[in-house]
């Protein structure tokens, strides 16, 4: 009996090793371990054996049966793998293959550098105010102390409207609207369109747009002027941003300054950008002069303010490394989608 | 202002290189435009003298000379034929180099040697204008008078080699249009003294001022001063080469001695002055006026013009003989004949020579000083000045005394020094010792507790100014930076900027780019937009000085400004373009203008050749819901600029948001676009007065959804919408979704009707539904389609 068994399992994996579908595994099945198969005659005759001998037989035909099981199975589980192996690798794709893509939009590099320098003044704890792009001579002028013919409204080359209005010239204008509608502690930027009658060339333009900012309170010194301006132009432009303040005249601020950069193109070295000095001239800036305070009814001897205009198509320029102020009104999408 | 080096120094000391000279006065506020350097490229240029010439024996027109240069005797070759035997001459000796850098080299020249280059005026960098005894073509020769020997250093008997700043000038500073304002800050800069030349006359002419002129003033206000000087015995002419030199160092044309010495006093002290032939000047008599209405002038230049009373004029007794302040007459100007000269250094009114220089679209060295506003005291030192020059030069003879109507001095401003709030307001600890020092080498005395501001200084008012002085010589680079530690603050964008971030961010997460254009555009735009006669869009605030026609108005909408910028993409073949722009419009509240116009943000999206109606629909749709705007309505409209079947108005709960659609061919056709083109207008102000950015969890549901899919044959005009809303109406409070998935036309549908599909869901909140529940929901949807709209279920 033993022999027999010996040489059913034999038998067995010898066929398995001829079975190369899933169809002739289960047909080996019902012919191995079926009711029908050989091994199974031989558990329904282990009645004709004696009861000593019933329990080591029926055991070893047990065994054989889950021997042959086991292998049917594995054989099973490789064939499965094998076509499954087969279909994935005739399925390879070329990855090389551009991607289907769904573009995003760009934002304009304008928008770029506007949004990065309100979001550090965000941070800094400033509000952000507003004004109207069509200005009355008060807000834009004369309330910033240039009076009617000061020399420096032909300076800044204003567009008048009809009605005696005009478009400003500044966002400072929004300064003066903050500070009649709140009293200090007053920390705004306005970001905004500026309109100045200048023709259209690399570097200019008759509109772009600047951002304004003011802090009024108690104690405000030019030395948080400095301090405020070189954190700022450190978190724009890179922590080893040097700067430079230098005198100059603004009408509404005393003293007054304009901010350099050490240029971050050459490190300070000079270079075309910088015109070979070293430094980029940023912005302006001051302290908020005593006769704008109290034409917006602040007590200039109880509080003082500091004050600075930024262009903001100057720092996108700088920025992006755009050489000519005219793309940026062109609207050509290849250059739009750059950003 | 153009400030030669070598000027500066005749007045201040100066002992440090240009490029720390420039950066030290950029910082104490004045600022360096430019510098150009002149006669830096001259090297090892002498006086040399012919002392014989001989004809080249192999060219015709080259010469041989034997030239002294005091080391040796050179032999130089030559083509120029103004040179003999005497004449001294400018020599490049070999090894030394040109204008432009051209190096001078010995060498042979048709077989003779030439150890050395003679030169003309055009070879060391200048021209006839600035050395008007050079020939016109050949060589530069010395005159005798020179004093020059053989060997000499040329370039420094010719004065060729000077730095010259060019300064940026702000408008509170007129007294800096000057030679001597620039070398007051430069002394001030280095606390060093300035040294003023010393003014006395010989005044040697006979009689005496008071019987040859007088002088009133009608106008006081406009002109606060006004000084005459005579000098006779004129003899006009070039004048000297270091005042020529210096004048045309700073931008200025030498035309005689006279004439010279105005322009050049006008640059050392900024003081315009004026030279009248007095023989021209009828009734000896000067009356400061303003013009007659109509009164014909013609200035020095030949222009005529047609004056009115805006214009202040100098005037003698029957004419007009300068406009005041900006440019003196052609019947009295000083000529060659001249014999007896009115020197005028007068004070007017800044605003009216800036007016009078505007109406007469002159604008002149004097105007442009006298329009910041001049201090009345500086005229007295210029024409004193004047006049020592004439007396120095030897062109003429001082008449004793002078002619000054001053009716109201002007006196030095006393102001508080309040050294505590100057520290207070720049955040320094500066002593008061210091800061007396500082105002002192501007010239601001201290006394006590106050400062006395010269008169040149008229922008000096506050307590603030004074700060200014005292820090910029202090150096803003040397107040220590500090954060303002005052209230604490929260930095928060207000709820509209917000919103006006997440609509601009969802249109760029849409594919479109941000564009950038002009707020202003041509009222042309209104007949290419097709706007009727009589729409209000066509009332645009207008610019009075637009820089053209093109952009002489406010935009009251945002068509143009897209149509624009697809039609530059179009013309340039770009593909997949999409833009967005988000940009204030502006609706004036009346015409003409009396109030400040309502300035509307808005929101425009546009493509072309690219998308369609339903993408574009899709996007404002996307777009608005970002804001928590959601079923928002559409509804057919047709305005003459857009496809009439293709463009709809978006509303939302009954105020309309703006509109969408296809560009009307025609249209785009006069955009130069010929390619379908999308175009979109929402109102950003009424989407954030609607936007609900309130976000609050629904909890997902519990039970499974039944699905009906119908299809149902409608006529064509009967809208989807219109069909969703009769499925909405009577498909009970289960109906959870309705989505359509097709609209069908063609085979096996009639004429004039279309198939559209739906996809219904029902849900309930609380249990599984059943479909018997759903088919009673169905079946009375189905009866409301058929009887409000005449559409019913397709047969099977």
């Amino acid at each position: 009996m033993k022999e027999k068994l010996e040489s059913i399992r034999a038998s067995a994996l010898e066929r398995l090793n001829r079975a190369n579908d899933l169809k002739a595994i289960e047909e080996l099945r019902l012919s191995l371990i079926g009711k029908k198969s050989e091994l199974m005659g031989i558990l329904k005759s282990l009645g004709a054996l004696s009861p000593e001998e019933r329990p080591a037989v029926g055991k070893m035909v047990n065994e054989t049966s889950a021997f042959i099981e086991e292998k049917l199975s594995q054989a099973k589980q490789a064939l499965i793998l094998s076509a499954q192996n087969a279909r994935l690798m005739s399925e390879a794709v070329d990855v090389t293959i551009p991607g289907k893509r769904r573009a995003l939009g760009s934002r304009h590099p304008m928008q770029l550098a506007l949004d990065e320098v309100t979001s550090v003044f965000l941070g800094m704890g400033y509000e952000i105010a507003e004004g109207p792009d069509i200005e009355t001579d008060y807000y834009n002028f004369e309330a910033l102390n240039i009076p009617a013919n000061h020399p420096a409204k032909d300076e800044q080359d204003t567009f008048y409207v009809e009605g005696g209005f005009v478009l400003r010239t500044q966002t400072s204008s929004v300064q003066i609207r903050t500070m009649e509608r709140k009293r200090p502690p007053i920390k705004i930027i306005a970001p905004g369109a500026v309109y100045r009658s200048d023709q259209v060339d690399a570097t200019h333009s008759p509109s772009f747009h600047q951002l304004e900012a003011l802090v009024v309170d108690h104690g405000i010194t030019m030395g948080d002027l400095k301090g405020s301006l070189s954190a700022f132009i450190r978190q724009l432009f890179g922590s080893s941003t040097q700067v430079r303040f230098r005198p100059h005249h603004f009408p509404f601020t005393e003293p007054s300054a304009e901010m350099d950069a050490s240029c971050f193109f050459c490190n300070g070295k000079g270079c075309r950008i910088c015109k070979g000095s070293g430094w980029i001239e940023i912005l302006g800036c001051g302290m908020v002069h005593p006769k704008v305070l109290q034409l917006a009814g602040i007590d200039p001897d109880e509080y003082t303010g500091f004050a600075f205009g930024v262009g903001v198509e100057r720092i996108a320029m700088l920025r992006f490394d755009i050489s000519d102020m005219r793309l940026l009104f062109e609207n050509d999408i290849r250059f739009l989608n750059q950003f | 202002m153009l400030l030669p080096i070598s000027w500066l120094k005749t007045l201040t000391d100066l002992d440090v290189s240009i490029e720390a000279y420039i950066e030290d006065i950029t910082m104490s506020g004045s600022k360096v435009e430019a510098v150009s350097l002149s006669g830096y490229d001259l090297e090892k240029i002498v006086a040399g003298r012919i002392l014989s010439i001989e004809k080249h024996s192999n060219s015709d027109h080259l010469l041989i000379a034997k030239v002294d240069a005091g080391d040796g005797m050179l032999q130089i070759v030559t083509g120029a034929p103004n040179i003999y035997v005497g004449a001294l001459v400018p020599i490049a000796l070999d090894g030394g180099s040109v204008h432009g850098g051209q190096r001078i080299k010995k060498g042979k020249l048709r077989g003779e040697w030439s150890e050395g280059m003679m030169c003309s005026i055009d070879e060391l960098g200048y021209t006839r204008q600035d050395y008007p005894e050079a020939p016109e073509d050949g060589i530069y020769i010395f005159p005798e008078s020179c004093g020059l020997k053989p060997g000499d250093d040329a370039v420094s008997a010719l004065m060729l080699k000077d730095e010259t700043v060019e300064f940026e000038i702000t408008s509170n500073r007129p007294d800096c249009n000057s030679i001597i304002g620039l070398a007051r800050e430069t002394a001030a800069t280095y606390s060093k003294p300035l040294n003023l030349a010393k003014i006395s006359l010989k005044e040697e002419a006979p009689g005496d001022i008071g019987g040859m002129i007088s002088v009133e003033i009608m106008n006081p206000d406009l002109c606060p001063r006004y000084i005459a000087r005579v000098v006779t015995n004129a003899s006009i002419g070039p004048s000297p080469l270091w005042m020529r030199h210096r004048l045309s160092a700073c931008g200025i044309r030498p035309i005689n001695n006279i004439v010279d010495i105005t322009n050049y006093v006008m640059l050392e002290y900024g003081q315009p002055m004026h030279a009248f032939d007095i023989d021209s000047i009828s009734g000896r008599k000067i009356i400061i006026r303003t013009a007659h209405e109509g009164e014909s002038f013609t200035t020095l230049d030949g222009a005529s013009h047609t004056l009115d009373p805006s214009i202040l004029v100098i005037s003698d007794c029957d004419k007009a003989v300068a406009a005041a302040g900006v440019m003196g007459g052609e019947n009295s100007k000083v000529t060659g004949n001249a014999t007896a000269i009115l020197f005028e250094s007068a004070n007017f009114n800044g605003t009216s020579i800036r007016l009078a220089s505007k109406r007469l679209g002159l604008r002149t060295d004097a105007s442009s000083r006298y329009e910041k506003g001049l201090d009345p005291n500086l005229a007295l030192d210029a024409v004193n000045r004047a006049v020592q020059l004439v007396e120095e030069l030897g062109c003429g003879k001082a008449v004793k005394g002078m002619v000054d109507c001053y009716p109201n001095r002007r006196d030095p401003l006393r102001i508080s020094f309040l050294p505590e709030k100057i520290n207070k307001l720049l955040g320094t600890d500066i002593s008061a010792e210091d800061m007396i020092g500082f105002l002192e080498r501007l010239e601001i005395r201290v006394e006590g507790a106050q400062a006395l501001i010269p008169t040149f200084r008229a922008d000096i008012e506050t307590s603030a100014d004074l700060a200014e002085e005292v820090a910029r010589l202090y150096g803003y680079g040397n107040i220590p930076a500090t954060l303002y530690a005052g209230s604490p603050s929260i930095g928060v964008k207000t709820r509209k900027q917000g919103i006006f971030d997440l609509i601009k961010a969802a249109a760029a997460s849409l594919g479109y780019s941000e564009a950038m254009t002009y707020s202003f555009e041509s009222p042309k735009v209104f007949d290419k937009l097709s706007i009727p006669g009589g729409d209000p869009r066509r009332n645009a605030v207008k610019i009075l000085n637009p820089i053209g026609s093109d952009y002489s108005i406010m935009r009251t909408s945002m068509e143009n400004s897209m149509l624009t910028s697809l039609s530059l993409n179009f013309s340039r073949r770009n593909d997949g373009v999409r833009l967005f722009e988000a940009a204030k419009i502006y609706i004036p509240k009346g015409l003409p203008l009396s109030e400040l116009p309502d300035e509307v943000e808005t929101l425009a999206i546009g493509s072309c050749g690219e998308g369609d109606f339903f993408e574009l629909k899709g996007a404002v749709e996307e777009v608005l819901s970002s804001i928590g705007i959601i079923e928002s309505e559409f509804s057919p409209i047709a305005p003459s600029h857009m496809h009439p079947g293709r463009c709809a108005e978006v509303s939302y709960k009954g105020s309309i948001l703006g509109y969408l659609g296809e560009i009307h061919p025609q249209t785009a056709q006069r955009y130069s676009i010929d390619s379908r083109v999308m175009f979109a207008s929402l109102n950003m102000d009424k989407m954030a007065e609607f936007a609900n950015l309130r976000r609050a969890f629904k909890p997902l549901p519990k039970f499974p959804a039944l699905q009906r899919d119908i299809s149902v044959l409608a006529r064509d005009d009967v809208s989807v919408g219109a069909m969703k809303s009769a499925i909405r109406e009577k498909g009970g409070s289960c109906l959870e979704a309705v989505e359509l998935f097709d609209v069908y036309k063609g085979k096996q549908i009639e004429d004039g009707f279309k198939s559209v599909a739906f996809s219904l869901s029902f849900r309930a909140d609380d249990r599984t539904l059943k479909d018997e529940e759903v088919n009673i929901a169905m079946k009375s949807l189905l009866a409301n389609l058929e009887e409000k709209l005449g559409a019913r279920l397709r047969d099977k």
